[in-house]
């Protein structure tokens, strides 16, 4: 469970997030949606202590991010891209990560085969295409086996196949009871999958509900994400 | 043209330019004034921060390469700059000469600003009574070390574009313009080592008499004008042949 | 979370980095070729004043590789206590500066024409370490690998020797006062002292600032 209660962040004077407050509830996919500059990466940067919040907590069932032990165990997290060092190969990258954690070796070959890297697990990073770090984010935000997964974005840059299949583990790992939230700008992407929605404009929170809540009175999800941020065609 | 100004512009927007500078400004009169009163001359206690606007001049040469290599979006699918440059002047030479004219330009306007500014200052607070160098031969040390820096830098500029990686010709540059300058060392085994590009300029401004067996100023400098020539003629070749 | 796990995986990432092993490797190769050039030139063989760059270099790299790209946002997803992961890397860092010190001071003493007392290899060895650790202070400070390492080779190969030569206060420059770690003085300790001190101050700055800043 994962629960975000009046956050506020403010950069010099301008305020980027004002009293940001919402659930991600365990066995459920929450899509959190915004478009660009919205507030979206702020709000999951905070979640998982990049950054620090003016007011307002962010916590893991009941607890910030910052004071879990092993926290890769708990919550898996990617944010934008693989964030692994140009000259490093994707499986060093992980054994790093992974050794920090104390997360066993062995699961270094697993997350490369669940991501469909195995074969790419010995090339530098700075040789991968923007779908295969994507992968590879994703591949070390699985490391821990964790019970929540926070995503920035998961479908940026991978192909229609890459986007299928991504869909289909967040549906797995919520049906196995995780608890699973990802940031999207492209609605039409996350409709299929997503169970719950949270929607961001202007560093607010628009609206939240299930799916079918958000786009009552709408013709689509589309329509009804322009008319909450106020957006135009 | 439009190259150069498009390369002096991507030059002046760099902090590490704009650092390079300020070394060699400030790191120069810091020195010259804390060099004051040791009994030297005016102009040989001007001359005491040379050292720093090479590390200026280094600074310089390399990042106005490097910075074009470095990832705005570091990790996979990262573009670079180079990616733009590129494809905004796809004729590559005259991507390097107009950074070549834009390092020079940049390293000789500082030292322009720098050697006034470290002689006034020195001439105010230092003794001027007694011996100097005449007016001739302060103009020609002044040239020769905004020669020195120049050609520094585009040595500096040259192995960054043939290396690919602005850490080896800082690291070996500014060691070669301190003490334990790694040149120096060798021409103690071989007089071979006074061609060097570092030791071969360096009567360019020093005192005669500092660098026993080193090359007079003339041939000196025409050695080490060599040097950046080859150096950047080797950049172009690589240059204009890899993909980038 | 603990501390070993942090310190293995902060291991891992330099050796996993060609950088860190090629600066290694060519500290103690500069150290042998440079050691090898002074005996032959019949000077007195000391290698430390050439292989301090390595050193230096080493000392940033552990930092300034977690910058060039957004590794450290990794960093700090998988570690988020930042003193722990201070605590870890500056540990790791050691354990590269002094694995490589000892090997360059092997070299100064396989090359000296009569060996001297083992204390003064040990002093060597420390000195270099202090070196390093003063550059991986800097880069904890100025957090850029290119910004660290032009300041950290200014300061410790121009300014210091140019402020030696004018100036007799310039034994209180973090480098001068470490180099009574090997080179024999009568007053051998405040120096080490000095020279701790110096990377205790940037240290715990750049520290304060590590806790306080966004990833």
């Amino acid at each position: 469970m994962i629960t975000i209660d009046q956050v506020v962040k403010r950069r010099r004077s301008r305020t980027i997030l004002d009293h940001v407050g919402f659930e991600a509830r365990p066995g459920r996919v929450t899509a959190f949606l915004g478009p660009n500059g919205a507030g979206k990466s702020s709000t999951l940067r905070i979640l998982l202590g990049l950054d620090h919040a003016d007011s307002g907590t962010a916590l893991f069932d009941g607890r910030p991010y910052r004071s879990l032990s092993d926290p890769l165990r708990t919550v898996g997290s990617m944010l934008e891209g693989s964030g692994a060092h140009r000259s490093r190969t994707a499986r060093n990258h992980l054994a790093w990560v992974a050794r920090s954690n104390g997360i066993p070796q062995r699961r270094i070959d697993e997350v490369l085969d669940e991501v469909g890297l195995t074969k790419d697990g010995k090339v530098r990073v700075a040789k991968y295409s923007l779908g295969m770090g994507q992968r590879l984010g994703i591949a070390a935000a699985l490391l821990g086996e964790p019970e929540a997964l926070v995503l920035d974005e998961p479908v940026n840059g991978l192909d229609p196949e890459g986007i299928r299949w991504i869909r289909g583990l967040l549906r797995g790992l919520a049906d196995a009871g995780g608890t699973v939230l990802l940031s999207s700008h492209l609605m039409t992407e996350v409709a299929d999958v997503a169970d719950d929605l949270v929607v961001i404009a202007g560093g607010r929170i628009v609206t939240t509900g299930t799916v079918t809540d958000v786009t009552a009175g709408y013709g689509d999800l589309e329509e009804a994400f322009f008319a909450l941020t106020g957006g135009t065609r | 043209m439009n190259a150069l100004r498009a390369e002096l512009r991507k030059a002046l927007s760099l902090p590490a330019v704009w650092a390079g500078l300020a070394v060699t400004l400030f790191g120069s009169t810091a020195i010259a004034v804390l060099n004051s009163g040791r009994g030297k001359t005016a102009f040989e206690t001007a001359l005491g921060g040379m050292p720093l606007g090479t590390v200026g001049a280094v600074v310089i040469g390399v990042v106005a390469f490097s910075h074009e290599y470095t990832a705005n979006n570091a990790d996979a699918g990262g573009g670079r700059q180079i990616t733009t440059t590129l494809t905004v002047t796809p004729q590559r030479i005259r991507i390097l000469l107009a950074k070549v004219m834009a390092i020079v330009l940049l390293v000789v306007g500082s030292a322009a600003v720098t050697l006034p500014v470290t002689i006034g200052i020195t001439h105010l607070i230092v003794d001027t009574t007694g011996p100097g160098v005449s007016f001739g031969d302060a103009i020609a040390r002044c040239l020769g070390g905004t020669l020195y820096w120049t050609l520094m830098a585009l040595i500096a500029f040259a192995i960054t574009v043939i290396l690919r990686n602005g850490v080896i010709p800082l690291i070996v540059l500014i060691v070669n313009s301190s003490v334990v300058s790694v040149s120096f060392l060798l021409s103690k085994l071989t007089s071979l080592a006074f061609w060097l590009p570092d030791v071969a300029g360096l009567r360019l401004f020093s005192d005669v008499m500092t660098v026993e067996g080193a090359l007079d100023a003339g041939p000196g400098g025409l050695v080490m004008t060599g040097w950046a020539v080859v150096f950047c003629v080797a950049a172009g070749f690589v240059f204009t042949r890899r993909d980038a | 979370m603990r501390l070993g796990n942090v310190v293995l995986s902060e291991l891992d990432k330099l050796r996993t980095l060609p950088i860190t092993v090629l600066t290694m490797a060519g500290t103690i190769t500069v150290a042998a070729v440079i050691g090898a050039a002074q005996r032959r030139a019949a000077a007195p063989v000391d290698v430390v004043p050439y292989v301090q760059a390595g050193f230096l270099l080493l000392g940033i790299l552990p930092v300034g590789n977690e910058y060039t790209g957004r590794q450290f946002r990794t960093s700090l997803i998988a570690v988020p206590a930042r003193g722990l992961l201070a605590v870890g890397k500056t540990a790791a860092a050691v354990v590269a500066l002094m694995l490589t010190a000892v090997a360059a001071a092997a070299v100064q003493y396989a090359l000296d024409t009569e060996a001297e007392g083992i204390g003064r290899y040990v002093g060597m060895t420390a000195y270099l370490m202090v070196i390093g650790l003063l550059a991986y202070a800097i880069a904890l400070l100025v957090r850029h690998l290119v910004p660290a390492l032009v300041g950290a080779l200014c300061l410790v190969l121009i300014l210091s020797p140019l402020l030696a030569g004018l100036t007799e206060h310039a034994r209180w420059l973090p480098d001068r006062a470490a180099a009574e770690l090997y080179q024999p003085t009568d007053a051998a300790l405040t120096g080490p002292l000095v020279a701790a001190a110096w990377i205790a101050v940037i240290g715990a700055v750049a520290i304060r600032r590590f806790h306080r800043s966004d990833g």
